[in-house]
């Protein structure tokens, strides 16, 4: 580190939103073989903070997401999520899952099921609510994200940006306290991206506590309440967006900065 | 274009081109002329209708064959019933989505079931022909009306006892074969008839312990891993003809023979288990099939593993893997001749038994009766693809 102002947490614990905790992660590592993916992140998020995570491809990014909902397992370090820590208890997986949304680079709708059916699927089977509240909740989350005329047809039948937004209200029908995006916008034409990214702006806006990894700087500058950078899988910087895009403090932010912009 | 246009640019395109066509054409002229020379002028088909009741039921007592009419009337009744609920549970569902289907008028309905079943329908039309007497157009006629009246009275029955309709075919078969088998028991079962019952029971019982297989094989859990997989590769390695030989004789070695089940019971367990263990695998590859992200978004959401099987990976899997499931059931289907050989008298003994009857013995007419036969098994085999291709289509809608 050359010099620390004050906008910069290096340690990435002090917390932005309400100021209350919403998400710990301490001294956490991740290995795939003898490739070691995480390498001791330290990263507390907020209650309604938005942090957008940013870096290379193949920094990490990814996988620090992935962890938090346990689709990647942590080999060291602890991770709490609303007070529930993630252990092997299945019990605490599956509690932090119903807390906790996701959206994918890919989508991955279920392509045997409407639209309807892919967004009510959880409400009913997980949170057990009867089907006719199942699927007025649905139709008031397609409304939010714009594309309740889509409701009957199947994922297959629709454009990259429409399917994203499913996606996105899919995941929010479980009601989560937090939403994880990772590279929602990576795998849309570009002329969809801006509507997706609007979707995530409106769920800023209303107060969800949101983990965003992206390559969209223009939505990190706007939305994000912190920007955290990685590289080779360690958190290299973390500060706020204004900070973070006229004065980076470290060099290998800065490099990466001056490739993409 | 014209005919003759079409034939220029398609057939006689260059030289080459045409002499392949008129090559090809004699012989294809070769073989047809041939063919229908032996349907209609040389083949001596008198060994087939006077049989033809041995050929679809074997030996089952002429005074006892009314039971097999009364079943044949009740499952078109059912077949009618299901559907027609089907149907209009179709119909609501589509005015409740607010996209109300036409009305298809009554004799596009009947060209559309006539297109849908014309080879079992032909088939059918031929047996009535080969008939010597009037009861089987009767009967016919009768299941014919039954199945329209089921289809009826299906699509007039409310949703609220609806599912009363769907677990008709599920306990019926109960109540059905001891009705059937009363008169000779089923041990002595032969024809058309001993092959449907092997077939559709092997079928409906192979699938789901084929799936049950490939989930094992895939489970986490190293007991169930190990002998998921014990089964199926012992079940793949042997041949089909070893198992039933062994089913019949071979069990005695190993447990009392007052224990064991019927010979019937015996080799369709045989049938069973030999096409789980394939099942299995086809299901397997259609579960590789699904890729990650469709359970890790299942995960995501905090479904539980058996709901995230059952309702996202499965569905899925299955339907990628219905040509080739569909390809063992046909496969199935006719492997079941093989229980000639442990003394059954199945359609096939019976197309090599009549031809030593004392009026037909040393004429050669095996050839008369192995076509018949063939014909049986093709009609079975191709409506069941046809079926398929069916399903396939409606699964397919939308969904890419």
């Amino acid at each position: 580190m050359t010099e620390h102002d004050d906008t910069v947490f290096a340690d990435a614990t002090v917390v932005a939103g309400t100021g209350e905790v919403m998400i710990e992660i301490e001294g956490v590592d991740k290995l795939f073989d003898d490739f070691q993916a995480l390498r001791d992140i330290n990263l507390r998020v907020g209650r309604q903070e938005v942090v957008v995570v940013i870096g290379p491809s193949g920094s990490g990014k990814s996988t620090l997401i992935r962890c938090i909902n346990r689709l990647e397992k942590h080999d060291r370090g602890r991770i709490v999520v609303d007070g529930v820590e993630l252990s092997d208890d299945i019990r605490a997986i599956q509690a932090i899952r119903r807390e906790t949304g996701m959206v994918f680079q890919s989508f991955n709708l279920f392509p045997h099921l409407t639209v309807l059916e892919n967004i009510t699927l959880a409400p009913r089977h997980v949170r057990k609510m009867p089907r006719r509240e199942a699927d007025a909740l649905a139709m008031e989350l397609l409304e939010r994200v714009q594309i309740p005329e889509q409701a009957l047809k199947h994922p297959g039948q629709l454009s990259g940006g429409q399917q994203q937004r499913v996606a996105i209200a899919r995941a929010l029908a479980m009601q989560p306290k937090v939403m994880l995006f990772d590279e929602p916008t990576s795998a849309l034409d570009p002329e969809m991206i801006n509507e997706v990214l609007d979707v995530m702006k409106e769920l800023a806006r209303e107060g969800m506590t949101m983990i965003v990894v992206t390559h969209e700087m223009g939505f990190a500058k706007e939305v994000a309440d912190r920007v955290v950078f990685m590289a080779d899988g360690q958190i290299v910087e973390v500060g706020t967006p204004e900070h973070f895009f006229t004065r980076p403090s470290e060099e290998r932010t800065k490099r990466f900065l001056s490739q993409i912009l | 274009m014209t005919a003759v246009a079409w034939a220029r640019s398609n057939l006689f395109r260059n030289r080459r081109d045409a002499v392949t066509t008129i090559v090809a054409g004699l012989i294809v002229g070769w073989v047809l002329y041939r063919t229908a020379r032996f349907v209609v002028v040389t083949g001596r088909w008198e060994v087939v209708r006077t049989n033809l009741t041995l050929f679809l039921v074997g030996r089952y007592p002429n005074g006892d064959q009314w039971r097999v009419a009364v079943v044949a009337i009740g499952a078109g009744f059912v077949a009618g019933l299901v559907a027609g609920q089907v149907a209009r549970r179709r119909l609501g569902a589509a005015i409740a989505n607010g996209t109300p289907l036409p009305t298809v008028p009554f004799t596009d309905r009947v060209r559309d079931v006539v297109a849908r079943y014309w080879p079992a329908l032909t088939l059918l039309l031929l047996l009535l022909l080969l008939a010597r007497t009037a009861s089987p157009w009767l009967l016919a006629a009768a299941t014919i009306a039954a199945t329209v009246a089921g289809r009826l009275l299906g699509a007039r029955t409310p949703r609220r006892v609806g599912w009363a309709i769907f677990a008709l075919p599920a306990v019926l078969p109960l109540a059905v074969l001891p009705f059937l088998t009363d008169p000779l028991g089923w041990d002595r079962w032969g024809g058309m008839m001993l092959t449907l019952l092997l077939a559709s029971v092997s079928m409906i019982a192979c699938f789901p312990l084929g799936v049950l297989l490939a989930l094992g094989r895939r489970s986490t859990l190293p007991a169930l891993r190990a002998v998921s997989i014990g089964v199926i590769e012992f079940f793949r390695g042997i041949p089909l003809v070893v198992l039933v030989l062994m089913s019949d004789v071979a069990l005695g070695f190993f447990f009392p023979r007052d224990l064991l089940p019927g010979k019937v019971v015996r080799v369709i367990v045989a049938f069973t288990i030999f096409t789980a263990a394939y099942v299995a695998e086809i299901v397997r590859g259609g579960l590789q099939s699904v890729p990650r992200g469709q359970t890790e978004a299942a995960q995501a959401l905090g479904l539980s593993p058996v709901r995230i099987t059952g309702l996202i990976v499965l569905p899925q899997a299955l339907r990628n893997v219905i040509p080739a499931l569909v390809g063992q059931f046909i496969s199935l289907f006719k492997d079941t001749t093989l229980v000639f050989i442990i003394g059954f008298l199945d359609v096939l003994s019976v197309a090599d038994n009549v031809t030593k009857q004392p009026e037909f013995r040393g004429q050669g007419l095996i050839a008369e009766t192995l076509v018949f036969a063939a014909l049986l098994f093709w009609v079975g085999s191709y409506t069941l693809s046809r079926e398929s291709q069916r399903i396939e289509r409606k699964l397919g809608v939308g969904t890419r």
